[in-house]
């Protein structure tokens, strides 16, 4: 097999081919290396490449091996990760100035527990400044770029995340989500992205964005690959306080099951404050109609008015985040991009009462979504991005600003960040293509914990389409 | 600089200790009106005496598939 063939295959079916030893972990390795070299310049995906040390670690793995030790389900496949995934002694920037030369004091549960199934690390990715904001601008360390097309946004926070899985260049990585920044960044690449149910993946030696929001989870190719990622990162952790204690199920066991009998909701909405585009609707209706084809039931649908839960979540992240970030904000203001300082500042003027009625109110809105969108269906369908990719340019708050530029970056997280104050489970999967050859994507939306179920929908619905496996050129 | 904005303005420099213009201080007022004027038509509507942030975790797990 050739170098580049060897980085267009699945992570599943390569980390099989690494323990059947058909291939070792140093070629795949160099495969996506020399793959790396090539798009790098066109993505800007990477903000560190640590080359040597990922090849030391791939002959480490394939050394343990060849003496009969397969740590785990991913041994020897590389991945690379948001870059605000803490490792002891290592830079961590969470995409900043202000933290370009900081060097971690612990290492994230999530790598620790990635170490531990044998993934080779070959970096750290791009990522929005201090995970803040929807689009992959970033002023410090340079914009990241579509792989579909270097002149539009990847989505984000997690934009390294969605870029380097699509162009295949790595074959997951880790991302975090505080109001859709796996979901956007998946969707707007063409990939699959995973925000499970809060609780479900320990933050703890993650940076965090908003600590009652905040949810890591990863991004993959296919459904498979995203389903193994998060049977290893899963799981009660003492490190963090919020993580469960329930059970991991074995999700890629689980992805058989298809969808014959099971009830989906579709939700297209469509009011003025995120229209709906009718090419992005028209993909979402097509992907319910294959899985009714599949044998899935679908209704339509009703989403509750998502106004006042959508003001709780920005009171939250707003509060969070200027209380985090104050000692830098008084000292050095201007190390910020006014975008991201400026959307923290009204978290010093809310009252400590609102916030904690906005908390409070989590609940109550819980047991509405469960009611109306969730009564009587397994699941609910709905776009995760309303509108086609737009531009870097069209999107850039920092030079343009604007209300039309504002408001088109606000409407990017209408469909996602509900479900981050929610809690609950929601999978982004590929699922067409808009006439400027971007990809769509559709989010799939479950009870709390029940990813497994999502991930079977997920599973038999790329089991009869093939918009995962185009791959950018 | 109406009510609000001076409201805020008191806020920056009395009780949080920073400095914004008073065209930002404008913007401020209003973004945070709007934040707080949505949560607390919908406190009025739903929260009782009873209701503590952390039960939501119990209810995500209460709340699984059985």
């Amino acid at each position: 097999m050739r170098n580049d063939d060897l980085a267009l295959v699945d992570l599943s079916e390569i980390a099989e081919a690494i323990a059947a030893r058909r291939v070792t972990s140093v070629e795949v390795t160099e495969a996506c290396l020399a793959r790396i070299e090539t798009w790098q310049p066109r993505t800007n995906a990477f903000l560190r490449l640590n080359r040597e040390k990922a090849l030391a670690q791939a002959k480490t793995l394939d050394s343990e091996l060849a003496a009969g030790k397969r740590r785990g389900p991913l041994h020897g496949v590389p991945m690379a990760h948001k870059d605000m995934y803490y490792r002891k002694g290592e830079l961590s920037t969470g995409g900043s100035a202000i933290r370009r030369d900081w060097r971690a004091p612990v290492t994230a549960t999530v790598l620790q527990k990635l170490d531990a199934a044998g993934v080779v690390e070959l970096g750290f990715l791009n990522m929005a400044e201090f995970a803040a904001g929807p689009t992959g601008h970033n002023v410090h360390h340079g914009h990241c770029r579509n792989p579909w097309d270097s002149k539009r946004v990847t989505g984000g926070s997690s934009s390294g995340s969605g870029a380097s899985v699509a162009a295949r260049v790595v074959y997951g990585a880790l991302g975090s989500d505080t109001g859709g920044s796996i979901r956007l960044p998946a969707s707007a690449c063409g990939v699959v992205g995973m925000k499970a149910t809060y609780g479900r993946v320990s933050r703890a030696g993650a940076l965090a964005r908003s600590w009652s929001l905040d949810h890591v989870g990863p991004l993959t190719r296919t459904v498979r690959d995203n389903a193994r990622l998060l049977g290893v990162i899963a799981g009660h952790d003492p490190d963090d306080s919020t993580a469960s204690e329930r059970p991991v199920p074995d999700y890629e066991r689980l992805l058989e099951g298809g969808v014959s009998g099971l009830r989906l909701g579709l939700a297209l909405p469509n009011d003025g404050s995120a229209p709906l585009d009718a090419e992005v609707g028209g993909a979402v209706q097509t992907a319910a109609d294959a899985l009714g084809k599949l044998g899935a039931r679908v209704t339509p649908a009703t989403l509750p008015d998502f106004t006042a839960l959508y003001r709780a979540a920005e009171v939250i992240v707003k509060c969070e985040a200027a209380a985090m970030h104050r000692p830098w904000l008084e000292k050095m203001p201007d190390a910020y991009a006014n975008q991201v300082r400026t959307r923290m500042e009204a978290g010093f003027f809310i009252p400590a009462t609102q916030y904690i009625d906005a908390l409070r109110l989590r609940g109550h809105f819980l047991r509405e979504f469960l009611t109306t969108a969730l009564e009587g269906v397994d699941a609910v369908l709905l776009p995760a991005i309303p509108f086609p990719i737009p531009t870097i340019e069209e999107t850039d708050v920092e030079a343009k600003g604007g209300p039309a530029t504002l408001g088109m970056v606000g409407r990017f997280t209408a469909l996602t960040r509900p479900f981050n104050t929610l809690g609950v489970p929601a999978l982004s999967v590929p699922c067409g293509f808009d006439a400027n050859g971007l990809p769509i994507g559709m989010q799939l939306v479950g009870r709390p914990f029940d990813e497994a179920l999502l991930y079977r929908i997920g599973h038999a619905y790329q089991g009869v389409t093939e918009f995962h496996r185009r791959v950018p050129t | 600089m109406d009510e609000k904005t001076r409201t805020a303005a008191g806020i920056a420099a009395g009780l949080q200790g920073l400095k914004y213009d008073d065209g930002r201080l404008a913007e401020l007022a209003a973004e945070v009106d709007v934040l707080n004027d949505a949560v607390r038509k919908a406190a009025a509507e739903r929260l009782t005496f009873d209701d503590d942030p952390a039960a939501f975790a119990s209810l995500l797990e209460r709340e699984a598939r059985k």
